[in-house]
């Protein structure tokens, strides 16, 4: 989840006529977690359907609602376009990167803490709307260093500009190849010959989307007039995007101006939308007895409009409140509105007897009779290494199930048997007291094209004296003692199992596990020294 | 040693044990014995220089050189002891000195002393006449001393209190400690999964269950999560290697998801991307499967098992854990019914302090998370999140009545009962922790 860094002072501020100890209290309830707090500032987590709160100034505007110090919607105002405000697209873009949208903010004020807050912003929207910039990415630029109209086109890979950060030309294939963002991104634009390019009306380039900005344009914090552009794959991500800046640059202070891309208003995609909303949904999903004007009121806290219309609430809805799908969602915010503190629990009336799964209430006894048996249960996970399960035990690999691209080593293989996790615990406790008797049960997999799961049961015992007799005595004591089944044993050969003491495990002429003293070189690849005995039976087979 | 017939060894080793065991002292005491020297045995067989001159002298004087000569290099030791005994007179003439005997002198305590050591030894106590003792120890090679060191073994008072008719009836010394065994028993982890489902079972539910395995539809589309969405992506759930499912779901189940995406997310569904086998990342595919089967309109269910994320192992977090989810499916159940359940669940696991706050989970609207207080840690702690499945996730497999769903990982739960701070611990099966663990805490 990310994170936002809010200065108190700063944020204050932007709110106005409240304490910081009332802005700090409520932060929780507008859906935030407070991650740290110091005196200057606090670390907020926010949701990522939330990008608006990446800055202060959104934070700023939902605490004014839940406060009360400012409701309904935080009205965006567009200027109309001046004439040479507009991106002309050049139709070879359509087929690489086809959706661009632009905007004009004029007179505001820039220090660091602000330009820090845009680029996280910025760095937001690219991850999660945008999805790593393939939907959507942003450029923000300094308007001044612009010369209007521009051309949005395509460029081939020898082209060359000044890239942000870079003091010299720099090739499109160079910056692909050798700058980190390059590096990172070029997948987006697949291998096609030609890139997308942003031209100003002097042929400066202006911007590599998705990749990067040029040098040309960058922002300080002596900029005061701003240009902003959104390209991408999809429409809805680009003006999702586009309408989150444009929130956030109002509330910074700018002016902002709607700038045409082929003779369409990018304005037009800033506009609201109206949802209808009935007080009984709200009602029955809250619990609670709100009038319809009640509803009206906690949405306009959470910075929406709403009139009751028709018996109806019509609610309005910001353009950046993308995360609102449909009534459901205004529940919710009716629910923010009313403060989460001031529902009280309540209990459904209706009755019912609960009880726990058959395989539950099994394995709970088998376990049972195990510890009457003087064996301690293990946990281990269902996800192992081949080392383990194959290669330590000698066990045939030829049908192991793998996960993909394992973040760790150690768990990259799901266990198809419980006996090798057993054995493993049994080499990690050398040093401990013998004998050592341990029994777990749990998933295990099995399968070609599909995947099996069953559920099976092994255990193992150590110490000098442990070997064959013992644990059959132990396989049939369970059996019987469970379901008062009687076992057969028939001579067997495994890999993981000393030869000629080693058998297969049968019910009612049925194959369900084996049993026997560990083999000696798996004893040795496991570093274990003293005698080991076991058994492991899938008991979906004959008992599950 | 005698009485016990012990070889030396194990009477030492007898005594050294009822010594540790502070039932026998021992105490160590010097004793010194005299007993006659060369010279002192030679006095005792034929007189102190002294005597033999007296003896010499007794029928008349004899001059001074010829005295010497018989007594040879005892002569100087035998006139001065006489002399001082007063028991001769020496008289010079013009030949020389002679000496004659003033009077017959009786046994002298020294010779006594002689005598009654003999060949033997004898203690300080045995000899009355200390003084005469010094005097012959001055004479060289008379006297020998000997130290001996003894050890006298007694009972101590502990000792002696012991009732020996009952030790002879066979008790032992049952305050003695006694060799570790360690009970076999459950899992730690385990017993407080087991603690969870009583509570469940105890506040009505019924336990289901479902696969580790799921295909994506399950796991993701079924729960309104876009196909692009970033959660779906390798870094964060494991996907497993060549496997599809197949079959995994009725047309009309598939057909519903996948308007509902298209309508809703506005991106083109695809159904092999629904097919791609996962671990399921929570226990929700099971719960939404179960709704799509079953269609209830009234319900209390829960599941309880392994979930998995692509994650790096660390103090917090494992790739494998524990989740338990439960759901009510009612006519008139609100947000605070689930609010109530949750209080009640808390209550049960011994925890009152709880708040609620708002939150965001991708399939559920509204959706808020529990704070409990924690005492240990004084501070306030993220459990259980909770909330009611979006339309988007229920209307698809025709569920129109509210269903609260609510749950978490268990793992945090158990390092809060157990005070562990590394997660890892409970899948380490170390048998110093599992054997040392109590099971109450």
């Amino acid at each position: 989840m990310p994170v936002v860094t809010l200065y108190l002072s700063r944020l204050q501020k932007l709110v106005g006529k409240t304490s910081k100890n009332r802005i700090i209290d409520s932060l929780p309830f507008l859906g935030l977690d407070i991650e740290e707090q110091t005196d200057k500032y606090i670390r907020v987590e926010y949701s990522p359907n939330r990008p608006d709160y990446a800055t202060d100034v959104g934070i700023a505007t939902g605490l004014q609602g839940l406060l009360g110090i400012k409701k309904g919607i935080a009205k965006l105002v567009v200027k109309k376009a001046d004439r040479n405000y507009s991106i002309r697209t050049d139709p070879a873009v359509k087929k690489i990167r086809p959706y661009v949208l632009g905007l004009i903010a004029k007179g505001g004020k820039l220090d660091d803490e602000i330009i820090r807050q845009l680029i996280a912003l910025q760095e937001d929207l690219h991850f999660g709307i945008g999805r790593r910039r393939k939907k959507a990415s942003i450029g923000i630029h300094n308007l001044d260093a612009v010369k209007l109209p521009l051309l949005y086109t395509v460029k081939s890979r020898v082209h060359k500009f000044v890239p942000l950060a870079a003091d010299k030309e720099v090739s499109v294939s160079q910056i692909l190849d050798t700058m980190d963002a390059g590096k990172e991104y070029s997948a987006i634009l697949g291998s096609a010959s030609g890139v997308p390019m942003i031209l100003d009306a002097q042929q400066n380039t202006i911007s590599f989307p998705p990749i990067i900005n040029s040098a040309l344009t960058t922002v300080t914090t002596s900029t005061t007039n701003i240009l902003v552009e959104v390209t991408g794959n999809d429409p809805s991500a680009v003006s999702d995007t586009l309408s989150v800046i444009a929130s956030a640059l109002q509330g910074l202070g700018f002016t902002l101006y709607d700038v045409k891309t082929d003779k369409k208003s990018s304005a037009e995609s800033l506009k609201t939308r109206i949802i209808s909303l009935e007080s009984t949904l709200v009602n029955q999903i809250l619990g609670l007895n709100l009038s319809s004007a009640q509803i009206c009121n906690m949405l306009r806290k959470c910075r929406l409009d709403a009139v009751v219309r028709n018996k109806k609430i019509s609610c309005t809805i910001p353009r950046y409140r993308f995360d609102i799908f449909g009534p459901m969602d205004l529940v919710e915010e009716v629910g923010l509105g009313y403060g989460i503190q001031n529902l009280s629990p309540t209990l459904p009336s209706s009755v019912s007897v609960g009880q726990k799964s058959e395989t539950t209430l099994k394995l709970d006894q088998l376990g049972q009779i195990m510890i009457g048996l003087g064996f301690a249960e293990a946990l281990n996970s269902s996800l192992t290494s081949k080392q383990i399960l194959y290669n330590n035990t000698k066990r045939d690999s030829a049908k192991l199930i793998e996960v993909a691209e394992s973040k760790s080593q150690e768990h990259t293989v799901l266990r198809d048997s419980i006996l090798p996790g057993l054995l493993e615990n049994l080499s990690k406790n050398i040093h401990e007291q013998y004998p050592q008797k341990l029994f777990e049960t749990g998933i295990v997999f099995s399968g070609n094209s599909s995947i099996t799961e069953s559920i099976s049961f092994a255990c193992v015992t150590a110490h000098k004296d442990s070997g064959y007799t013992e644990i059959k005595s132990v396989l049939q004591s369970l059996l019987k003692t469970d379901s008062n089944i009687e076992c057969k044993t028939k001579t067997a050969q495994d890999p993981m199992f000393e030869k000629g003491k080693t058998a297969e495990i049968l019910v009612n002429g049925k194959k369900i596990g084996l049993v026997g003293e560990i083999d000696s070189q798996v004893m040795e690849n496991f570093k274990i020294r003293v005698p080991v005995s076991g058994f492991e039976i899938i008991l979906s087979d004959f008992l599950i | 040693m005698e009485k016990t017939k012990l070889s030396a060894d194990q009477t030492r080793r007898g005594i050294e044990w009822l010594r540790l065991k502070n039932l026998a002292v021992v105490q160590e005491s010097e004793q010194l014995f005299f007993a006659l020297g060369k010279n002192g045995l030679g006095a005792n067989k034929e007189g102190l220089p002294e005597r033999k001159l007296v003896n010499l002298i007794s029928g008349a004087p004899v001059p001074f050189d010829d005295l010497r000569k018989k007594l040879l290099d005892e002569m100087n030791v035998a006139i001065a002891n006489a002399k001082k005994n007063d028991w001769i007179t020496i008289t010079k003439n013009d030949s020389g000195s002679i000496v004659s005997l003033k009077t017959n002198p009786n046994q002298t305590s020294e010779e006594k002393i002689l005598s009654v050591i003999g060949e033997g030894k004898i203690t300080q106590d045995q000899i009355k006449d200390s003084a005469a003792l010094e005097s012959l120890k001055k004479r060289p090679d008379y006297i020998v001393i000997e130290s001996v060191k003894t050890k006298t073994i007694s009972l101590s008072e502990e000792a002696k209190s012991i009732d020996v008719d009952a030790a002879d009836s066979g008790a032992i010394d049952v305050e003695a400690d006694v060799p570790m065994i360690h009970a076999a028993k459950t899992h730690p982890l385990k017993d407080t999964i087991g603690e969870i489902r009583e509570i469940f079972v105890s506040l009505g539910f019924t336990e289901i269950a479902g696969n580790l395995a799921q295909p994506g539809f399950w796991n993701f589309d079924a729960l309104f999560t876009p196909q692009d969405h970033p959660a779906r992506e390798m870094q964060d759930t494991f996907y497993i290697k060549d496997k599809r499912a197949q079959n995994f779901a009725t047309q009309a189940q598939i057909n519903s998801v996948s308007t509902y995406h298209k309508k809703g997310w506005k991106y083109p569904w695809n159904l092999d991307a629904a097919r791609k086998m996962v671990l399921r990342t929570h226990t929700t595919c099971v719960t939404i499967k179960y709704l799509a089967e079953n269609k209830p309109t009234e319900a209390r269910v829960f599941s309880l098992g392994r979930v998995f994320r692509n994650e790096k192992v660390s103090y917090k977090h494992l790739v494998e854990f524990n989740q338990v989810e439960g759901i009510v499916v009612g006519k008139n159940v609100s947000l605070r019914d689930l609010m109530g359940i949750q209080t009640q669940f808390y209550k049960k696991l011994g925890l009152n302090k709880i708040k609620f706050w708002p939150t965001f989970f991708p399939y559920t609207e509204p959706s808020l998370q529990t704070m409990v207080y924690n005492e240990k840690l004084d501070k306030w702690i993220e459990l259980f999140g909770m909330g009611i499945f979006r339309p988007e996730v229920t209307r698809p497999f025709g569920i129109t009545r509210p269903v609260l769903a609510w749950g978490g990982g268990i793992e945090r739960i158990a390092m809060l009962k157990y005070g562990l701070d590394d997660v890892r611990e409970f899948y380490n099966n170390n048998l110093n922790w599992l054997r040392s663990t109590p099971k109450c805490q």
